[in-house]
């Protein structure tokens, strides 16, 4: 069976205990009178809201290349946004320096969007205290660089011993421990501290006939880094080297509608792509997604349920605070294949009279919060991943997969598959290479016809882009069929 | 603040701290951009920015660190931090900052700075994006709504220290205009785009007509439908071509082509397309996006045929691929000051052919023409391609209906052979990188 050998490490859907309450942590980013006295200047045309968001991360990134550590790196980047609404326009502004007449500055540039008359008013903030779903008690930025380095050596010469046909292995670590404060004129002040990091592998291996096949693959999380030890660099290396090697010599893929069995895991980008997008309450609100206006109607199959969980312990989209300072939560958007709620940030619950779902992120204090996914996956069914399998008679088995890509207005999206074989009577034939599978997200989710029980969250490698705006998300998926899918390929008939 | 001092004072702190070799990356930029909604202004946002990116060399190993902090603190733990990453690296007798030989005489970029832009005043954005937006609503109305009009600035400076003699620095304007359409019909939206990016507010396309552009391209999708599964000649719009060659030109990373990781890796000097096509990448394009008189590590730039009339010429190098493959560096360093210098084109563009689009759809039966892509494009290994198009249907020479939700597939290198036409149509639509429209003698579409 050419599944993935990644050790599953949490059930996606069972992390519904009361989270537990951090301590606030003693050193603020900012002195709280200098987040209250920047609130007032945002304030002094008279705005609506005003927030002060600011963000200081670390991080460090380790290159190896032809078995060598090519290099490695580590950065600091801090600033302040202030950000001010005044009806429905926001005005913006932000800061890499930090000393007081910087920001003070930005925060009377931001204010300028309001046209009113001066204003004295003074906006008290308090600390709330947030939820913990990530614990890494050593901040990966204090993690000394050489041990990071050496899980890429582990790697690597472990996807060369895997097979005589591997040519080339490169592999990337990167963490950041990310500090983040948001105070706002409602008087809420929170601050997190964010860790994530992430290895990922990528392997070429060469044929007979000097084909070659490439294959890529890791993880990681909000997690600490001893999670290395429960998730060996050696498996990531074997595992891209395994569908480098697997997919040497695959046949090309036949064009047109089949029917497609999804592998669990990283397979939920079919979900990112298909709805979670096309619900995200920026589009819902301008009217710009084909998911507008469609609440309580029946969007996929009934096997369909679709949840956007921001809670889920050390997940790679995992959340204590969205960047507007809301509590993570857990979201059900579809449920048994009715649309059921959008994904909304402050600016569009207020504009749209909802509240927001914590769904406001942004990739650093350089951009604006707009509605975004967390980590985003199916519930379970009840088919047996093996029954799946055996009851199609002709199809395409889709074991990894690259990434995808969504026109949030005609619902058309892409899912691009690393590996496939072929399906023929209920068993796995050969691999096919270069497939794609293209579809309308309503459509597409109700030709859903299986849904497995077998949930799988993604290893840990997802990076979702918006408006320029890259942030890490998690997906997952039980094993799937979907019936008549186009799918994109060479062979005609 | 004298940034041009700043990096050379942090290099010589690096040095005198132990590293053989140093080098700053400094940028420095402001810029500002607005979206309109409804007649209104939907957001505005300014800011500067800053940061300097410090590589070191000791004893042949490379430690590398950013920060975006200049008080004197901030520098001196840069510099601690790239100096005790370098003990983390492995040795590389390769490893080296270029030196004299690479480094050399700058070529002449042109103007890179137009002062209209750097004084742009914030209303002039706010009434070019309403402009937009109105000439969009106009232009038809089954427009019914915007994702996004807006439009922006942005001002930078760039400048390079290093201990082996390099010292520069340039400053650029930058000024856009974009609108994101979506039109409306019989249960169905389709989005449209269109934009244009400039250095110099001259050249730049007047808002109105990218809004009408904007408009025209989201109604022409309405009724969008799926074809049958078949092998047709397709036409890439100059937008899907430059993603095309963009893939190929990632190929031509020299890097890639010396871990044998590449599409082109054993291709050079062999005939690749026919001799119509040439593929360029020029820092030194006059009034280019990415124009700049040297390149991310202080060497300078030129121009590189990629495909020299049809055949494999040359591959793009940084100083240090280039003397792992003992090749000469092309100036194509690229970097932002947060990460170190890797391989990437600057002005990439396919060269224009001299027939208009029109005659290459006029010359087809059956056929497609691609307006967008989804997906990431080719493998530049394998260069195995396939993504998701939408796009218009070609019968009998003339565009009739839209078409979505279909697939085309094929391999770059098929692909380049296959390259039956190539439009007069060269832009550089929005990006550094330039096309025309082109056609492919034919490629697998999938649908029903």
């Amino acid at each position: 069976m050419p599944r993935a050998s990644a050790p599953t490490r949490r059930a996606p859907s069972s992390q519904l205990a009361p989270p537990a309450v951090r301590q606030p942590s003693p050193a603020p980013l900012l002195p709280q009178a200098l987040l209250e006295r920047l609130l007032a200047v945002a304030m002094e045309r008279g705005g609506d809201f005003a927030e002060v968001y600011v963000e200081r991360t670390h991080s460090t990134s380790v290159a190896l290349e032809e078995s060598r550590i090519k290099s490695a790196q580590t950065g600091l980047v801090q600033g302040v946004g202030v950000r001010v609404i005044s009806g429905g326009k926001v005005g913006y502004a932000f800061s890499d320096d930090w000393d007081e007449p910087a920001l003070l500055r930005a925060a009377s540039t931001a204010a300028m969007i309001a046209q009113g008359q001066g204003s004295e008013r003074s906006f008290p903030v308090s600390r709330v205290a947030v939820p913990s779903h990530y614990r890494v008690p050593t901040p990966l930025s204090d993690v000394e660089v050489s041990l990071k380095a050496s899980l890429l050596t582990r790697a690597d010469q472990a996807a060369r011993a895997f097979d005589s046909r591997v040519t080339q292995v490169n592999g990337v670590y990167v963490d950041q421990t990310r500090r983040i404060a948001v105070a706002n004129t409602e008087g809420r002040y929170s601050e997190d501290t964010q860790d994530l990091c992430r290895m990922s592998i990528q392997v070429v291996a060469q044929g007979k006939k000097n084909e070659r096949s490439t294959g890529s693959y890791g993880g990681g999380g909000r997690v600490p880094f001893t999670h290395w030890a429960t998730f060996p660099p050696e498996d990531v290396g074997r595992e891209a080297a395994r569908q480098a090697v697997a997919t040497i010599g695959a046949v090309d893929c036949a064009a047109g509608p089949q029917t497609v069995v999804l592998a669990p895991g990283w397979s939920g980008i079919l979900l990112h792509e298909a709805v979670g997008h096309g619900l995200e309450a920026d589009f819902i609100r301008k009217g710009t997604s084909l998911f507008a206006g469609k609440l309580g109607e029946k969007v996929a199959s009934e096997l369909v349920t679709v949840i956007d969980d921001g809670t889920v312990s050390s997940g790679r989209g995992s959340i204590n605070i969205d960047d507007e300072g809301t509590p993570g939560e857990r979201k059900v958007l579809i449920e048994n294949g009715v649309l059921k709620g959008y994904l909304y940030d402050t600016l569009n619950a207020k504009l749209m009279g909802q509240r927001s779902t914590g769904s406001g992120r942004r990739e650093s204090f350089r951009h604006l919060p707009i509605p975004r996914m967390t980590n985003t996956f199916l519930a379970p069914g009840n088919h047996h991943p093996g029954d799946i399998l055996k009851e199609v008679k002709r199809g395409l088995y889709c074991a990894t997969f690259g990434g995808g890509q969504v026109d949030i207005s005609n619902g058309n999206f892409v899912f691009e598959v690393s590996e496939a074989y072929q399906i023929e009577d209920g068993k796995l034939g050969r691999p096919v290479k270069n497939a794609i599978l293209i579809g309308v997200g309503p459509e597409a989710l109700k030709n859903v016809s299986r849904v497995g029980n077998d949930p799988q969250p993604d290893p840990g490698m997802g990076v979702c882009g918006k408006n320029g705006q890259s942030i890490p998300v998690g997906v997952g998926l039980p094993t799937v069929r979907i019936d008549n899918v186009t799918v994109g390929g060479t062979q005609v008939g | 603040m004298d940034y041009q001092k700043l990096a050379k004072k942090i290099v010589q702190r690096a040095t005198k701290k132990g590293a053989s070799q140093a080098e700053a990356f400094l940028e420095v930029g402001r810029q500002s951009s607005v979206r309109v909604r409804e007649g209104q202004i939907e957001d505005l946002t300014q800011s500067t920015s800053k940061g300097v990116g410090l590589r070191v060399v000791v004893k042949g190993r490379l430690g590398f660190a950013f920060t975006s902090d200049f008080e004197p603190s901030g520098l001196d733990l840069l510099v601690d931090q790239a100096l005790k990453l370098a003990q983390a690296a492995a040795p590389n007798k390769l490893n080296g900052l270029p030196g004299v030989k690479e480094l050399g005489r700058f070529g002449d970029t042109g103007e890179l700075y137009d002062a209209a832009v750097a004084n742009l005043p914030g209303d002039w954005k706010v009434k070019a994006a309403l402009e937009m937006e109105k000439a969009g609503r106009a232009e038809d109305s089954r427009v019914t709504t915007f994702n996004a009009v807006g439009a922006g600035d942005f001002v930078s400076e760039v400048y390079v220290a290093s201990s082996e003699g390099m010292a520069g620095g340039y400053s650029g304007t930058y000024v856009y205009l974009f609108a994101m359409p979506v039109a409306a019909a019989d249960g169905q939206l389709q989005k449209g785009y269109w934009l244009d990016y400039k250095r110099f507010l001259a050249d730049l396309e007047p808002p109105e007509s990218i809004g009408r552009e904007a408009t025209r391209r989201a109604v022409r999708m309405l009724g969008a439908k799926r074809v049958k599964t078949q092998q047709v000649p397709v036409l890439f719009d100059p937008l899907v071509t430059a993603s095309f060659v963009s893939g190929v030109a990632r190929a031509a990373s020299g890097n890639a082509v010396h871990q044998q990781a590449s599409m082109l890796a054993s291709l050079q000097g062999k005939r690749l397309a026919s001799e119509h096509v040439t593929l360029v990448d020029n820092g030194l394009l006059p009034r280019g996006l990415s124009t700049a008189p040297f390149d991310g590590e202080g060497v300078p730039t030129r121009r590189t045929p990629i495909i020299d009339r049809g055949v494999m010429s040359n591959f793009l190098y940084d100083a240090f691929t280039a003397r792992k493959a003992k090749a000469r560096p092309t100036g194509n360093a690229k970097r932002g000051y947060n990460a170190q210098p890797s391989i990437g084109t600057s002005n990439l563009y396919l060269e224009a052919g001299t027939t208009p689009p029109e005659q290459l759809i006029r010359e087809v039966d059956r056929g497609f023409y691609v307006t967008s892509l989804l997906g990431h494009g080719a493998n530049p290994v394998t260069g195995e391609l396939s993504a998701g198009a939408n796009g218009l249907w070609i019968e009998n020479g003339e565009l009739t209906h839209a078409v979505q939700e279909v697939t085309v597939a094929g391999n770059v290198l098929k692909m380049l052979q296959d390259m039956d036409g190539i439009g007069n149509d060269l832009q550089f639509r929005g990006g550094t990188v330039g096309a025309p429209t082109v056609r492919f003698r034919q490629l697998t579409l999938s649908g029903e």
